[in-house]
């Protein structure tokens, strides 16, 4: 029998790199954003610098790329490539391949990040950045994919079925969705009116249909793994997935208010994401009774302590969609600051935690080494539940008051700002403590992976051989 | 269930997603045809010159989109015409020959689909983008310096020139991107009546 380290030693390379990347790209997001809204706070910063890519227009879109490909994107890549070997029992064949998708992944945020900072974004939701990223990132994502589709099959098949299901609608979501994307805004098939739709769909695929499955992936199999108890009700989980995969690709329909989109799509995106966020409870039910008498064990463990916020913050988010997409609230929540509550919810919140309690989870099994200080893990929970918890009640208390304001034409523009400016300075606490934790976060994972400080937190974050459910961790251990 | 089930499951979805959108939305939006405005006899919406399409990247690359929106909603729910952002609301015909089709999600700034209208003086855009606070001292939007030459004055003042002192006998004319922007913003203007939009 091949054991755990031998099916993950070829990947091993390629997975630090994706991971390594994903965090030092996380930690330039936070500081970019930050910097962006230090930019909103104090308009006379842009005045004193005068620079082209320190511009709010620049940061933005720079930022909000590094969050979606950067981070997330190449952090669940990553995870996976430790997780899904371990599973099936199929060991990666070609390593260097591997490593080489790897590599090809991070160089495309690199380059990316720099023409979108240097040259400007393309403007298109979605699609910011150059013909050539695509090209990288579809190039990267098939090295990667076929590498991790072929972990689908093997002892997996006895496992779980619905992270495979999640795992392999995303698989197929992400090409599709860049790859149509980039063919008809950038290659001039559609006229502009559909080419606003196009860009709508590809936003819904890469959120929705991409990266909410990944994590999904994460949760279902490593809940249950760590817990040591099964999902309920496949029947329901059936049910789930296949609502989040017929619905998910309308649900960028929901973020217009009247505007240059037919009003029937509209209507479809709202009843999508009411009916997306029934889908996200159906989870949310599955995953209450893997909780259930574990209190203890998820404050006392930092991974399932961050995969069960993940969790709920899953439905909350698409709870939060819901009630976003009701046309009272959509007209008076549109073009305003709820949007960026909204992506600091998803990102900060459902997939950033969900990656966090993953890499906490499973570093330590797939390398053998353990977190060289237990304080430092609590310090990172609290600093970056608190600080994703403060930016989004700021955000949203922005988004009202700025989108009451907007509807009233009595209030001129230069108040509406005014108005902004104590909740953008609690988002920015919020930032910048999200920053702080995700630097202690950075600094124990890379000082673990140099093995810099001895080990003094290895068991009590995930035991191994665990004392409370050995045959639950039989999946991932072998 | 088998891996060949869910496999056809999950693909016949995101097709579903996709043509239900995409291809449904080109038979219903991307055939809409120009009409012909009574009034001017021209037809409607107008084809953006070259250097207003060059000026549509420059907007999206100076991130102009990340403050301002480029579509106005009707009266039901929303203030914005009675904010005088436009006469009616923006339809899938408005976007017919705008190449990239920007819309904006956020407005930190104003709506500018009828930008044009509001501001005519292409001397006054320009001033904006300059220095934002020379025009609207409240103003937010952030100064675009690097759109900007400095040049040696010569014996006389050159036509584009802005209005500001000069510093080492340079004066501040616009670059190719700035002229650009300008074409783009002042191509900005909804003030024609659609069949399916009639003006308020």
């Amino acid at each position: 029998m091949t054991s755990p380290s031998q099916l993950y030693s070829k990947a091993s390379s390629a997975a630090l790199v994706l991971l390594g990347g994903s965090l030092i790209w996380s930690l330039l997001a936070g500081g970019l954003q930050i910097l962006s809204t230090l930019q909103l706070l104090v308009p006379l910063l842009s005045r004193i610098l005068p620079i082209s890519f320190f511009g709010y227009g620049r940061l933005v879109p720079a930022y909000t790329f590094l969050l979606t490909y950067g981070w997330i994107g190449s952090g669940l890549l990553g995870v996976l490539i430790i997780l899904v070997p371990r599973i099936s029992g199929i060991a990666f064949r070609y390593g260097r391949v591997l490593l080489g998708g790897a590599l090809l992944w991070q160089l495309g945020v690199l380059i990316g990040l720099t023409q979108l900072l240097w040259e400007g974004s393309t403007g298109l939701l979605s699609l910011s950045f150059s013909s050539s990223i695509t090209l990288i990132f579809l190039t990267s994502f098939l090295v990667l994919g076929t590498g991790i589709t072929r972990g689908l099959g093997g002892a997996w098949k006895r496992g779980p079925l619905l992270p495979r299901l999640y795992l392999l609608g995303a698989l197929l979501a992400f090409p599709l969705g860049l790859g149509t994307s980039e063919l008809i805004l950038r290659h001039s098939l559609a006229p502009g009116s559909v080419q606003i739709i196009t860009q709508l769909v590809g936003y819904s695929f890469l959120h929705h249909l991409w990266l909410t499955p990944l994590a999904l992936v994460l949760l279902f199999q490593l809940f249950t793994a760590l817990t040591g108890r099964a999902v309920s009700s496949l029947p329901l989980g059936l049910l789930s997935w296949m609502a989040t995969f017929t619905l998910g690709g309308w649900l960028g329909n929901a973020l217009m208010s009247d505007g240059p989109v037919p009003s029937w799509m509209q209507s479809a995106g709202v009843v999508s994401t009411l009916l997306i966020f029934v889908a996200a409870l159906g989870n949310g039910v599955l995953f209450r009774p893997l909780f259930e008498g574990k209190f203890d064990e998820i404050r006392r463990n930092v991974a399932l302590r961050l995969l069960s916020v993940g969790a709920w913050t899953y439905v909350v988010a698409y709870g939060w969609l819901a009630f976003l997409a009701l046309p009272g609230v959509r007209q008076n929540t549109s073009f305003t600051m709820v949007s960026s509550a909204t992506q600091t919810i998803f990102f900060f919140g459902f997939f950033g935690c969900i990656l966090t309690g993953s890499i906490y989870a499973l570093l330590p099994v797939s390398r053998n080494v353990g977190w060289p200080s237990h304080p430092a893990l609590t310090w990172h929970f609290w600093c970056t539940t608190l600080g994703v918890a403060l930016t989004a009640s700021s955000y949203t208390l922005a988004g009202i008051f700025q989108g009451l304001a907007w509807n009233d034409p009595g209030v001129p523009l230069s108040t509406i700002s005014s108005y902004l400016h104590p909740f953008l300075c609690t988002a920015l606490i919020g930032q910048s403590l999200w920053l702080v934790g995700q630097i202690a976060f950075s600094a124990l994972f890379f000082s673990a992976i140099l093995k810099l400080f001895p080990t003094t937190a290895p068991w009590a974050i995930f035991p191994n051989p665990p004392p409370a459910h050995p045959d639950a961790l039989s999946g991932i251990q072998s | 269930m088998k891996s060949t089930r869910a496999l056809t499951l999950v693909f016949l979805a995101l097709l579903l997603a996709w043509f239900g959108q995409v291809v449904v939305g080109y038979f219903q939006v991307g055939r809409l045809e120009p009409v012909l405005n009574e009034e001017t006899n021209l037809m409607v919406p107008p084809v953006p010159s070259g250097l207003a399409q060059t000026g549509a990247r420059v907007f999206a690359s100076e991130g102009c989109l990340e403050c301002h929106s480029l579509s106005v909603r009707g009266p039901t729910g929303s203030s914005d015409l009675t904010r005088g952002w436009g006469q009616r609301r923006s339809v899938p015909r408005d976007y017919l020959f705008r190449e990239p089709a920007l819309v904006g999600f956020s407005r930190i700034g104003p709506d500018l689909s009828n930008v044009a209208e509001r501001i005519k003086d292409p001397a006054e855009l320009m001033m904006h983008l300059y220095d934002p606070r020379k025009r609207k001292p409240t103003s937010t939007c952030p100064p675009h310096p690097w759109l900007f030459d400095q040049r040696i004055a010569g014996p006389k003042q050159e036509n584009d020139a802005l209005p500001v002192p000069q510093k080492n006998w340079k004066q501040t004319i616009p670059n190719y991107s700035a002229k650009a922007l300008v074409a783009y913003l002042q191509s900005l203007n909804l003030n024609y009546a659609l069949p399916e939009a009639p003006l308020k």
